[in-house]
């Protein structure tokens, strides 16, 4: 076997704390708590894709050190249960044994989530010499009201078990958990940290690239670093030297085209052939509706359009958006908005 | 006559070679079921052997041991004494199991929901069996015997209470082999499930069993059904196979001259014809009047409903503007309805109700009235569906989680569009990937 990792991001995948780029400060920082030895609650706020989990688990890998393995835990907060999890949930709810208040003889039950995949972890004792136990939980603000159930969670067990919340979205946590924790903020790597990298790795792969291309990397990969590398390996297939005309061409190829083809199918007025293709992309990629909606409107902004069509289709998928929230079923919410731009595009 | 005989005891398969299988799973990935009973049944076999004669030796010990060096008896392991089949009715699970026993020469020894089944009874009816073997069996060469357990999800109620200690104990000491098999998950059954094997069953495809209706019109001599007829019939029992066996029987047996179609309409009236017709006469209302006393004499559940007329929506209407206007009505009912579910505020289920059909149905303006017979479809698009990732993408996205720390989703909308172009711009690239990550031919096929 090759012992060679042939995909580049998880070749140059960073091995510990020093080896990540740049934030030279937040490493500081990290630096410190881990020789202090003591931290409270963390929460990690950072755009998506920068490298927030990558700097959680790092970190949590340098500070527990030898009892890594046995004491830490990451979790997805938005990667539902399967069906096993969820009716394992059920059936380990109980009847209250209070007799008197509200909830007396009442069916209790703890949001599944936390059910499964928190409790059992946090409750366990810390195995080994390690001060703590550390739980990272992932894009956090999904949980939404479930969010409620770590408040208890965070006090009751909070000796026992450090958590590192990491989201994108600050608006969508609730006060009390924000209060609890410790806010760390993530900023994207700098320009020339991540010039650094990218000569490093160009030397290591034997690729030729100038200062303007990787100028252009950088904004083309919005400095998400992961984007970045795919982007460089794509590249370096059709030979060593990588030059714009390359780097545009891929990151055209590379973005997602389908999402623009469903709007440019629409734009042509077919509802029964968009709405086909749209079902199609929602079950390949198991978007939800929110990420189709936001997906379609950065599309949008790309388009060559004139501004009163612009507003009108950015007034068309924010209303189906709005709608989206309480709606029950994503496929009328996504089937009116292709319906009303098909209707729309007759007056173009 | 031969009448009197149902089909579905008359075509139930006597060997598996006859059979078209069900393709199956264990705890999510694919199994092929035929070998999976074969082997466990074998294995049973060499086991218990096993464990026999290291009791006998035992007992023989135990005889003349004094009693607190005395050994205990061994016992069988749950899962190799028992297996758990799951899926929805009439899919084929008890078919199976007696083409099996046919096959290997066995003997069925079945109970069903329909003995009753409290201790005493399962006692009485299997554990003689189970535990000891006929004074006749040392005399005659008799068959070996597999115990048939069905519908155990039917296990319920004052009658069958102490049933599920009841087929614990049994498992632990049974002599033969046992399947169960059961339609759905059940909180009292979790005893049993933490400790045997369970493998998930699913519905013929609607080609197999298209094939399988064919062959028994043919032998029965029936013409006068078209393969239209068939596959509505198909559609309707949504891969009950046997349903779909009664619903011929009932309709060639019927009066044979009268028109197929109204037939096949007669015989689920209740249920999926209800919704067909339904929907058909809801896109030809012209006042809201008519609407709201469709919707009102029916007895159609409306939080299914719904989901018909979105389906079924392009069908019906056709120029832009009537579609834009119906889904401009039926986005704000699906609004409504959700808030109404979040907030419990009933106060507006009158707007949803009279959005969702009337304001469909009345958004004819441009397109033409209806002429002909159209074909109302299925809801195909199941939403409440959780994101959840096939056989494939779930063992591929395994292999990457060993090395590089990824969720599933991103795994999916990020990581893997990106290995495909990739691998589709150099055939190179693909096989370092694949040769890397151990990919097999499923797996690879993602990056194609």
């Amino acid at each position: 076997m090759n012992t060679e990792i042939p995909i580049w991001r998880i070749k140059y995948y960073p091995r510990s704390l020093n080896e990540f780029c740049g934030r030279d400060s937040i490493k500081e920082t990290l630096q410190q708590i881990i020789k202090q030895k003591n931290f409270p609650h963390l929460l990690f706020i950072g755009s998506e894709g920068i490298g927030k989990t990558t700097l959680a688990q790092l970190f949590a890998k340098e500070f527990l050190g030898n009892y890594y393995d046995t004491n830490f835990k990451l979790v997805y907060a938005n990667v539902p249960l399967s069906d096993d999890e969820r009716n394992q949930a059920k059936s380990e709810a109980y009847i209250s044994t209070s007799k008197i208040g509200s909830i007396a003889g009442k069916r209790i039950t703890t949001p599944a989530f936390i059910q499964i995949k928190v409790k059992p972890f946090v409750q366990l004792k810390v195995i080994g010499d390690a001060p703590f136990k550390i739980l990272i939980v992932k894009n956090f603000e999904s949980l939404g009201s479930d969010q409620q159930g770590f408040r208890r969670l965070m006090e009751i067990y909070g000796s026992n078990c450090r958590m590192i919340l990491i989201t994108t979205k600050i608006s969508n946590i609730i006060d009390p958990i924000i209060s609890r924790c410790q806010i760390i903020l993530i900023s994207r790597v700098k320009i020339d940290r991540f010039k650094d990298l990218i000569i490093e790795i160009a030397k290591n792969e034997s690729l030729v690239i100038d200062d303007t291309v990787i100028e252009a990397l950088y904004k083309v990969s919005e400095g998400k670093i992961s984007k970045a590398i795919d982007l460089l390996q794509l590249c370096s297939i059709s030979g060593k030297t990588i030059d714009m005309q390359k780097l545009y061409e891929h990151s055209q190829r590379f973005q997602n085209d389908l999402i623009k083809n469903l709007l440019l199918l629409t734009l042509q007025g077919d509802f029964p052939k968009s709405r086909e293709l749209a079902r199609k992309i929602i079950s390949n990629y198991k978007y939800d509706s929110h990420e189709v909606f936001t997906l379609l409107l950065k599309e949008l902004n790309k388009l060559p359009l004139n501004k009163f069509t612009r507003n009108k289709l950015i007034n068309l998928i924010a209303d189906s958006d709005f709608r989206a929230i309480d709606g029950r079923d994503i496929d009328i919410q996504i089937s009116a908005l292709l319906s009303k731009i098909c209707l729309f595009s007759e007056y173009l | 006559m031969s009448n009197k005989i149902p089909w579905v005891e008359k075509y139930r398969p006597q060997s598996l070679k006859e059979m078209a299988l069900s393709s199956a799973k264990v705890s999510g990935h694919r199994i092929k079921l035929d070998e999976e009973l074969t082997n466990f049944i074998k294995n049973f076999y060499i086991e218990i052997k096993k464990i026999n004669e290291e009791n006998r030796k035992i007992r023989a010990y135990n005889r003349t041991a004094i009693e607190k060096d005395q050994k205990e008896e061994l016992k069988i392991s749950p899962e190799k004494a028992a297996i758990l089949l799951e899926g929805p009715p009439g899919i084929g699970k008890t078919s199976i199991v007696y083409a099996l026993a046919n096959d290997l020469n066995m003997e069925v020894i079945e109970t069903n929901a329909s003995d009753t089944r409290t201790r005493k009874t399962i006692e009485r009816r299997l554990k003689e069996t189970t535990k000891t073997r006929g004074i006749m069996d040392f005399i005659t060469q008799s068959k070996d015997k597999l115990i048939l357990i069905d519908e155990i999800d039917g296990l319920y109620g004052v009658q069958d209470r102490g049933a599920v200690p009841t087929i614990l104990e049994l498992i632990e000491n049974t002599q033969f082999p046992i399947i169960m098999c059961s339609n759905e998950y059940k909180t009292s059954l979790q005893p049993i499930y933490n400790k045997i094997q369970r493998v998930e069953v699913h519905p013929l495809p609607e080609n197999e069993m298209l094939k399988i209706t064919e062959k028994i019109l043919e032998k029965e001599k029936i013409s006068n059904l078209t393969n239209e007829d068939l596959e509505l019939i198909i559609d309707k029992n949504n891969g009950d196979l046997r349903g779909v066996i009664n619903d011929l029987q009932g309709i060639s047996q019927g009066i044979m001259e009268k028109d197929n179609k109204e037939l096949i309409l007669s015989l689920h009236r209740d249920s999926i014809e209800e919704i067909f017709s339904l929907i058909r006469e809801l896109f030809q209302v012209t006042t809201l009047t008519e609407a709201r006393s469709l919707t009102d004499k029916s007895d159609v559940d409306y939080n299914f409903l719904y989901k018909w007329i979105n389906e079924n929506l392009p069908t019906f209407l056709k120029a832009n503007r009537d579609i834009a206007n119906a889904y401009e009505n039926l986005s704000l009912a699906d609004e409504i309805f959700g808030r109404i579910r979040k907030t419990q505020y009933w106060g507006l289920l009158p707007y949803f109700y009279d959005l969702f059909a009337g304001g469909v149905a009345l958004s004819r303006k441009e397109t033409p009235p209806i002429k002909g017979f159209r074909r109302v479809i299925f809801p195909r698009y199941s939403t409440g569906s959780y994101f959840s990732l096939t056989t494939a993408e779930k063992e591929f996205a395994e292999k990457i989680q060993k090395i590089y720390e990824i969720s599933p989703i991103e795994f999916l909308q990020d990581l893997l569009p990106f290995l495909k172009t990739l691998s589709t711009s150099s055939r190179k690239q693909l096989k370092i990937i694949s040769d890397w990550l151990e990919l097999d031919a499923k797996e690879k096929k993602l990056l194609k």
